[in-house]
């Protein structure tokens, strides 16, 4: 048997988990030195409330998870005798990886034939959270492992996942956006573009300023790299400000048709914690990255 | 008294008391101001620049006109600070450059120094505007340079120039229809009027005391930022006046040239001169003991000042907290502002501002605050983005006396156009002038408006100014004239089309109190619903709000 995990950082809420059977790996944040597991330490995400304490100019960190932490997810599967598929937040953004490795490795060793498999989304938020789903689609479908690990690799290269942030200063904390300019300030109506390349690393791409052009900004990706948009999952993230993820929705639909599905999503306490509120990014399925 | 020609002495007296006169009636020059707001500063502004030149005359040394009227205009070409302050400075350049290697003049002589000087004065402005200080000091040129005959003295001239001057001074409202709207005559104009009159009392023999003291907006240093961990960045400014002495050297040998050459191996700024026996200098140095010690190699000191320039400027020390350049790795581009308002200065920093002199409508900075800015700055250009319209000649002769990096001076006139301009700078951008030309761009899609509390009752633009109230205004109109702050603020936004703005940006001044100020953001993202809107506590004096459209 196949057991499928994944982890809080691609904004899978237990909802979303039990929907494909995934088993959910939360990754942890902390707040003014009080560590919290997202779903272990509260069941439903109150994001007001989270984003309003990062509104007060809280800044909060995140921590990786160690080999121990991912044994005690993965040893009991082992141990029943079924093999684990891991759709995980990318690989480069984090040092939780090399845990992961260390217990993959030390488990196999103890459970031999086993099969550990699995699938780097190159993303976080709602850019993983579009191939969570697409793995889930496959696995309800009743395809093998190697199989769903071959069409996601695929569709990961062909994920375009762009966004912009409002307040520069949590990335500027969190240190994981290469190519920032100096002359952008905080909160003042600056805003960043940022996507996740080939390389599963955010970096800056410009900015612009004021809402109005931000959204421009990526509806103008969407429009260029777009590839067979509507027949895709198109995936909106926020980090609570509904209001500008509507904006970008009304562009879409204007730009695909008012019959285009859109999901929207809002973005997990961890990854929140390095972009700040009032974000907005799209995921759509691209030419390319 | 009958004096047919000025001497270097005299000459120095008569600036001396050109500066007192103006001194005691600058705060009269600081209320001509156009607006009925507290923010005229054109009286202390001329004051600075002429003390500038003052200070760099020496006091018993007999000298010839030609050096005195020379240490008069390199001083105040370094202190010059806003518009009429420049201009000042041009004419006494100009004037010394006619007096070049007079030992005296008379009448004659002087009425073609003071052409030289209207000369250079109309030069040093791109666009000449009749009816301020350039047009009343040319009139009384003209003027007095026609009445000359075989009979006159240096004080006919005076009587003349000066009865002119007063005579063209009232006729600026004729020609500015601002100054007419406003019922007051040009601010520069008349601070030259002041300056002229305390020259022609020298000659006849009346000297002007200053009364009061004067009280400058510049802060004592705050010594807490240099500590037992501090490393010196940037050295000393040292200045000093030195008696060369007979018994240490021979004075007819003494080579001031390589003196000056000597300085430039041991700092930089070098402003020295020779005037008789007395050597002033001015250098900047990490190591002032030794500059010490070699003067008194020669001479003896009359007065020395040295200051820490780590310290004493600290703020504009603080370089961009995001991407720290390499250490001494030359930047492509340097980025100073000129700013008033602790939360102004704090925003113009996170924007990448290598440093933010301090300094405004109501106290301009002088060129040679802009001069030590840049020479904080390792950068191959540097651009310069002031605040106001006054300080943009200031930052070009700022730009003209440092030649260490090629100087951009941006013609942002309110904080808003710094703000929009900075905000979009593209740091990779290789060719200046496309930079440039692209921040051009970018000040030419702002708007700025501000509100202020009016100081006296008064009616322009159509629009009934009550004391106390508030005014709301952009650039030279008055748009609105409201009991309340907030009121004026929504009023000058109507009118200003704010609702056609992606941003909406909300400097909040330090009168305003945070319940209005929040109060005001609800109503404006209420009303507003596409623009949106930024709040900023800028803490900056006059000004309730300040408000950029973009």
């Amino acid at each position: 048997m196949l057991v499928l995990f994944t982890d809080t950082d691609c904004d899978v809420t237990p909802a979303i988990a039990k929907e494909y059977g995934y088993k959910l790996i939360s990754m942890p944040y902390s707040v003014d030195g009080k560590t919290t597991y997202p779903y272990i330490d509260f069941d439903v995400f109150d994001a007001k409330a989270f984003y309003n304490v990062l509104r007060t100019g809280v800044l909060p960190n995140t921590s990786a998870v160690s080999r121990d932490v991912y044994i005690s997810y993965f040893e009991p599967i082992f141990a029943a005798g079924s093999d684990i598929l891991y759709v995980h937040f990318s690989r480069a953004m984090s040092a939780s990886f090399e845990a992961m490795d260390q217990a993959v490795a030390m488990l196999k060793s103890k459970y031999p034939g086993r099969e550990f498999y699995s699938v780097d989304t190159k993303g976080i938020s709602a850019g993983s959270l579009y191939i969570v789903r697409f793995v889930g689609d496959l696995y309800k479908a009743g395809k093998s492992a190697p199989e769903i690990v071959q069409a996601a690799k695929d569709e990961v290269d062909h994920i375009g996942f762009y966004f912009f942030v409002d307040d520069l200063k949590f990335f500027m904390h969190s240190g994981r956006v290469s190519g920032l300019a100096g002359t952008m300030g905080t909160l003042l109506g600056i805003r960043p573009i940022i996507y996740v390349g080939d390389d599963g690393k955010m970096t800056s791409i410009g900015k612009e300023k004021g809402r109005t052009k931000a959204v421009a900004r990526l509806m103008s990706y969407i429009e260029e790299l777009g590839d067979d948009v509507k027949n895709h999952r198109v995936i909106i993230g926020h980090s609570d400000c509904l209001e500008n993820a509507e904006l970008v929705a009304e562009e879409i639909r204007n730009r695909f048709g008012r019959d285009i599905a859109i999901e929207f999503t809002v973005v997990n306490p961890t990854i929140g914690s390095h972009c700040g509120p009032n974000g907005v990014g799209i995921v759509f399925h691209a030419k390319h990255r | 008294m009958n004096t047919t020609r000025i001497t270097g002495t005299l000459y120095a007296e008569m600036v001396r008391n050109g500066a007192a006169t103006l001194y005691n009636y600058r705060s009269v020059v600081n209320d001509l101001n156009v607006f009925p707001i507290p923010d005229g500063d054109t009286g202390d502004n001329m004051y600075m620049t002429i003390e500038s030149g003052v200070g760099m005359l020496s006091d018993s040394v007999p000298s010839s006109l030609s050096t005195a009227s020379d240490n008069v205009a390199r001083g105040m070409l370094l202190g010059a600070r806003g518009n009429s302050g420049v201009i000042l400075s041009r004419i006494f350049s100009g004037i010394a450059k006619g007096l070049k290697g007079v030992e005296s003049a008379d009448a004659a002589d002087i009425s073609r120094a003071f052409e030289s000087g209207v000369k250079e004065a109309y030069g040093a402005v791109a666009v000449p505007v009749e009816g301020t200080i350039l047009t009343v000091f040319k009139d009384a040129v003209n003027y007095a340079g026609k009445r000359i005959n075989k009979y006159s003295t240096v004080e006919t001239y005076f009587e003349d120039f000066t009865k002119e001057l007063h005579d063209s001074l009232d006729r600026t409202p004729d020609l500015l229809q601002v100054l007419k709207d406003a019922g007051v005559v040009d601010s520069g104009g008349a601070g030259f009027v002041y300056i002229a009159e305390g020259m022609k009392d020298v000659l006849g023999g009346s000297f002007t005391g200053m009364t009061g003291s004067f009280q400058t907006n510049r802060k004592m240093p705050d010594i807490s930022t240099f500590t037992e961990d501090s490393v010196l960045t940037f050295g000393y400014c040292t200045e000093f006046l030195l008696r060369l002495q007979r018994s240490k050297t021979d004075l007819d040998a003494f080579d001031l040239d390589k003196y000056i050459g000597y300085l430039n191996t041991v700092g930089d700024s070098v402003v020295a001169f020779r005037d008789g026996s007395i050597v002033k200098v001015h250098v900047h140095t990490k190591k002032p003991g030794d500059v010490l010690n070699n003067a008194q190699q020669i001479g003896e000191f009359l007065t020395l000042k040295i200051e820490n320039m780590t310290l004493q400027n600290n703020e504009t020390n603080i370089q961009n907290r995001f991407t720290l350049p390499a250490k001494g790795k030359k930047k492509r581009y340097g980025i100073v502002a000129v700013a008033a308002g602790d939360g102004i200065k704090e925003t113009f920093r996170s924007l990448g501002c290598d440093a933010v002199v301090d300094g405004g409508q109501s106290m301009n900075p002088s060129a040679e605050d802009l001069v030590r800015a840049f020479e904080k700055i390792n950068a191959k250009t540097i651009l310069v983005f002031p605040n106001n319209g006054n300080i943009i000649l200031t930052a070009n002769q700022a730009a003209k006396l440092y030649d260490k990096a090629d100087v951009r001076v941006l013609p942002t006139k309110t904080i808003g156009e710094g703000y929009a301009a900075i905000s979009v700078m593209d740091t990779n951008e290789k060719d200046v002038n496309r930079l440039t030309a692209d921040l051009e761009d970018a000040i030419a899609g702002v708007v700025t408006g501000h509100v202020s509390r009016a100081i006296r009752d008064a009616e322009k633009d159509g629009v009934k100014i009550v004391k106390d109230d508030f005014i709301g205004f952009s650039h030279d109109r008055i748009y609105t004239d409201a009991a309340d702050r907030n009121t004026a603020a929504r009023e000058l936004l109507g009118h200003l089309d704010a609702e056609h703005f992606d941003i909406l940006l909300v400097i909040c001044g330090k009168d305003a109190p945070k319940e209005e100020t929040d109060a005001l953001y609800h109503e404006l993202s209420a009303s507003f619903k596409r623009t949106e809107v930024i709040m900023i506590d800028g803490g900056q004096p006059i000004y309730d709000y300040i408000l950029v459209l973009e």
